[in-house]
């Protein structure tokens, strides 16, 4: 029984560092990976989604309402950004930088002063339970399995939907797409819009278990930038092994040393990985299996 | 923001006119109202607009109107070096009130001695600043733990475990529980170190439950720390917990649904709940001026009392705002004021200001009570640590483990 | 005398803006007014555009690294905090005197030097490029500010000099000239100015020869298409090395004046926001030219301040505002375009 317990809490540890770097990179793993842009305001879009999460059970949603909500609005947010500001920056990832780090200047600073400086927070919901000598969060469970329903819905949807099919055509290929007749503009849109959109998911899900304020995003920025990049292109061959191996390692190194250690670790796990697979998880494993 | 220091700058003008054309005092503020601090910092600058605009409304100080000439640092140490070389060497400052986090103060403080300037530092701290250019009125480890820890250690038991920020701040509070626990015979059952920034706890409220403490030390720091209270209520964790920092200056109290700061207790010198006659009507005047302040902390009350202990100092010096005539006002000890916290006074050794404490605790529905109350506790550390500043001024910052080193 | 003659004529060439009386006289005119301002000018203007200085050697080798050898290192704000962090340790335990200070700038730059070869071996003959390297060096940019801010404790200290994690390092004596008659210490003012004001002219004059030499040469070649000049039988890997090891020594030298100038260096100057801000100077510019560059840079960061002064909460949006338009009306930086326009040349082929 001890043993056991042990065990779930050592799985429930790594599986909570896990979910939280695929629920961070999901966003700008789509962003980045299938449209290489480099959305420094990743983090704003985040906390978009927990605004209008929290907004929405302020007005009465129930949680997983609110959730859909913030993400939908986000994700429409994100559109709008596209079309005005990102369509003019395919190909130009370095621009991308500027431009998004502006686009995150204008998003933080606006929701202080429209906002003030904090929101009053959602409450976690679901309470506790206990194995073996220790007490654990339902909620993060959730957080957890919301990780894996994301990875498997975004699976399905870019390998077996029509959209899925028409996105990565047009990013493939975008001449051959358009020549297709397929409306490449929308279709560039739209994915934006989709990684906002779960960026904005994550912020929802985040946000009962967090502070919220304007700068909340900035929490989850790094990691989600070296997850993405050690994954290399490819959302699922990459990002998700990515996320897998980065928490491993953080989550060992925080139950043996700390949280600092563990920090440190995943920030020369990254260093380590990009040496030895220069081309990031994918790319490796794309290679191997050619 | 600008709209409000635009009112109080005319104000400041149109009573000048009347008070004979009088030069006015100007006194710098240099305080984060963007950025990752903002949270417990705007209402630092609304504390001394209240002040000013008290002090103006009776005459000024000396008969001369406060002139308010304040800087958005962002939240950025190179904006506060800037800044303070700005308001020093441009604007010609009497004084300047300036700083949230210890190491916007370090980056300021070398402008400020090489300027020959004069400083307020309106924020609690991690202690040590010894330095004649500095006047500190935040409150100060020996002040917040001597009074804290025995408190919870006689009513929870004598096991401790403390998570504090892993930063100079953290850590040198962290070492003052450490002492004064094995000082009251207790034992530190952990010690945990968060780097700032990290908003996932539950490696921490695990490490937290293995080690089976009678309450919990939290010093954390920065808004995404305090999230560690909304994920260890729902991680079912419900020890009593003790902090200097939390409540006191962000209002966890307010922002988290309850009840996730059930049965915290918080030395502060002063919070909004605060039921005292004179603590009633500050805060009547405050929400008169600022309707929308979502919290007023014990930052602004600092901040607010500075502005009048500043006009204590000028006048007792006759009207000289020369920081050597302003030293020998200090040095005879009687600079003090009945603030909304109750009668403070400067310690003339280290330039710091001793406090009413309030240990605050928060009740199951996040309201406030205040099981007790420690009146007028100086701050003694520097003193008898050795430092003198009527003696000599070393212009550093010392901590416990470097001490000032005694006179031989 | 020719091979100087021909040293020196690299100033001019083709991979730097101005070549003839259109360009060398207003950069003459402008040059002057630089040195003869503080004669008319007050202690807080000189000091703050001292300080405007400090930042633009880091602008200059990000210049050379990102605008001329293709490589986007995030890393330049680690290599700020090593040469802060350097100096401030030689000058604590060392002192002042006997021109202590100055040796402190070289080792510290020299410091700088060493550590990014060995990054930039680790970097480039591990073929790693691209946004993996922005990544890489991101991540030791933010490994050494997690690591320095926890440095509190007393026994984090070299010799005389506590690290003091994240409060920062205060009390280093400001760079000292070793004079006869007793030295001249120059806290930032105008001694101060004129001191950085040459040195920034050393190297922007420097990299000017660099860029238009055979080194410079190749190194665009290799921005433009490394498979080629791999063809052509040049080693990319040591002229990338090279770019960044100058790059990065010059942004150690950014860290030395800043630490000079303020007497003080902390971890939050390798944060994240720290990290993106000198690619966001270069950008607005122009990373294709130098002296776009360091315009630029100097024009950015005066904007930012005054805006900063002057707009109150709205400063942080109207900078972002200025990065978007910057960036959809002259992607090639604002300086550049302005320069292309009133030489009218046409627009390279990046």
């Amino acid at each position: 029984m001890d043993i056991a317990s042990a065990i779930f809490g050592f799985l429930y540890q790594i599986g909570d560092a896990a979910a939280f770097l695929v629920l961070a990179s999901a966003g700008l793993a789509v962003v980045f990976g299938m449209m290489g842009v480099i959305n420094m305001a990743h983090g704003e879009f985040i906390m978009f989604g927990a605004y209008g999460t929290a907004m929405a059970v302020r007005a009465g949603l129930p949680l997983p309402l609110a959730i859909a909500a913030g993400s939908l609005a986000t994700g429409v947010i994100g559109v709008i950004i596209e079309r005005l500001v990102i369509c003019r920056l395919y190909g130009r990832p370095l621009d991308t930088i500027v431009a998004t780090w502006g686009i995150s200047l204008i998003f933080s600073q606006g929701t202080l002063i429209l906002l003030g400086s904090s929101f009053p927070s959602a409450g976690t919901p679901l309470g506790s339970f206990t194995v073996g000598a220790y007490s654990y969060s339902w909620y993060r469970l959730i957080l957890m399995l919301a990780a894996i329903v994301l990875l498997v819905g975004l699976w399905l949807l870019v390998n077996r939907t029509r959209f899925g099919i028409l996105a990565r055509a047009t990013i493939q290929m975008p001449q051959m797409a358009e020549a297709l007749g397929v409306k490449t503009r929308v279709v560039y849109s739209l994915t934006f819009g989709l990684g906002a959109a779960l960026a904005g998911l994550t912020g929802g899900l985040y946000a009962p278990t967090m502070t919220m304020v304007p700068t909340m995003g900035s929490t989850f920025i790094l990691e989600a930038f070296v997850t993405v990049v050690v994954g290399g292109a490819d959302v699922f061959l990459g990002t998700a092994p990515a996320a897998g191996a980065l928490g491993i390692t953080k989550a060992i190194f925080t139950s043996w040393q700390g949280q600092l250690t563990g920090q440190i670790a995943l920030l020369v796990a990254v260093i380590l990985v990009i040496r030895l697979l220069p081309r990031g998880l994918s790319g490796w494993i794309l290679k191997e299996r050619s | 923001m600008t709209r409000l220091s635009l009112i109080t700058a005319l104000s400041g003008i149109l009573i000048s006119t009347s008070l004979a054309a009088d030069p006015p005092i100007k006194i710098g503020v240099l305080e984060d109202q963007s950025g990752d601090f903002a949270l417990a910092t705007i209402c630092k600058v609304h504390g001394i607009q209240l002040a000013a605009d008290e002090i103006n409304a009776k005459g000024g100080i000396a008969g001369r109107p406060i002139q308010l000439i304040i800087y958005d640092t962002q939240s950025d140490n190179t904006r506060y070096q800037e800044f303070m070389r700005r308001v020093l060497q441009k604007d010609k400052a009497d004084v300047v009130f300036a700083g949230f986090s210890s190491a916007s103060r370090e980056a300021y403080r070398p402008i400020v001695d090489q300027l020959h300037g004069l400083c307020f530092y309106n924020n609690q701290y991690e202690g040590g600043v010894c330095d004649a250019n500095m006047i500190v009125t935040g409150a100060v480890p020996e002040q917040q733990f001597s009074t804290l820890i025995p408190w919870m250690m006689e009513k929870y038991g004598k096991k401790v475990y403390t998570i504090a920020a892993n930063y100079n701040f953290g850590q040198i509070s962290a070492e003052w529980v450490r002492n004064i626990v094995k000082q009251n015979g207790g034992e530190m059952v952990g010690e945990e170190f968060i780097p700032l920034g990290v908003s996932q706890f539950s490696q921490t409220i695990k490490n937290i439950q293995a080690a089976k403490p009678d309450f919990v030390v939290t010093l954390l720091v920065g808004t995404a720390q305090s999230s560690y209270y909304e994920q260890a209520r729902a991680g079912g964790l419900e020890l009593p917990m003790a902090s200097s920092v939390n409540v006191g200056q962000g209002y966890e109290h307010k922002r988290f649904k309850p009840p996730t700061l059930a049965n915290m207790y918080v030395t502060t010198n002063y919070i909004e709940e605060i039921d005292t006659p004179e603590s009633k009507d500050f805060v009547k005047r405050w929400r008169a001026k600022f309707p929308n302040e979502p919290y007023i902390n014990q930052e602004g009350e600092n901040s607010y009392l500075a502005v009048y202990l500043y006009k204590e100092m000028v006048e007792k010096a006759n009207g000289s705002t020369k920081i050597p005539d302003i030293r020998k006002a200090i040095a005879t000890g009687g600079i003090s004021f009945d603030a909304p916290e109750g009668k403070v006074t400067i310690d003339p050794k280290s330039q710091h200001m001793s406090h009413t404490i309030y240990l605050a605790k928060v009740n199951d529905d996040h309201s406030i009570s205040f099981p007790k109350i420690w009146p007028d506790i100086k701050p003694y550390w520097l003193g008898e640590a050795g430092a003198d500043l009527t003696k000599s001024n070393p212009h550093t910052q010392y901590t416990p483990s470097d001490p000032p080193k005694k006179a031989e | 005398m020719s091979r100087l003659r021909e040293f020196f004529s690299r100033i001019n060439g083709p991979q730097t803006f101005g070549s003839g009386p259109r360009f060398w006289i207003p950069l003459g005119v402008l040059l002057l007014i630089a040195y003869v301002f503080p004669l008319f000018s007050d202690d807080y203007t000189i000091g703050n555009v001292a300080y405007f200085f400090t930042w633009l050697f880091m602008a200059a080798g990000l210049c050379l690294m990102w605008g001329y050898g293709g490589t986007l290192s995030f890393g330049q704000t680690a290599f700020f905090g090593i040469g802060g962090y350097t100096y401030g340790i030689v000058t604590l335990n060392f002192g002042a005197d006997n021109g202590v200070t100055i040796y402190a700038l070289v080792a510290s730059v020299l410091l700088g030097a060493i550590v990014a070869t060995l990054l930039g071996y680790f970097l480039f003959y591990g073929r790693i490029n691209g946004v993996f390297l922005g990544i890489v060096t991101l991540a030791v940019s933010i490994l050494l500010e997690r690591f320095m801010a926890q440095t509190a404790g007393p026994q984090w200290r070299i010799g005389e000099a506590r690290l003091n994690g994240f409060n920062g390092m205060n009390g280093m004596p400001a760079l000292t000239i070793p004079w006869p008659g007793g030295d001249i210490s120059l806290p930032a003012g105008a001694g101060f100015y004129y001191v950085i004001l040459s040195i920034l002219l050393i190297v922007y004059f420097g990299i000017r020869i660099l860029v238009n030499s055979r080194f410079g040469n190749i190194l665009v070649a290799i921005r433009e298409n490394p498979q080629r000049a791999e063809m052509l039988g040049y080693d990319v890997r040591r002229f990338q090395l090279g770019a960044f090891v100058i790059g990065s020594a010059l942004a150690s030298l950014s860290g030395v004046f800043y630490t000079c100038w303020g007497q003080y260096i902390t971890p939050s100057s390798m944060s994240l926001t720290s990290a993106a801000l000198p690619i966001v100077w270069v950008a607005i510019g122009g990373r294709g030219d130098i002296t776009a560059s360091l315009l630029g840079a100097l024009l950015t960061l005066a904007v930012f301040q005054t805006l900063t002064v002057n707009g109150a909460q709205y400063a942080l949006i109207m900078m972002g505002v200025l990065l978007l338009v910057n960036v959809l009306t002259a992607p090639e930086g604002l300086i550049l375009q302005l320069f292309r326009f009133r030489f009218k040349l046409s627009p390279r082929s990046q």
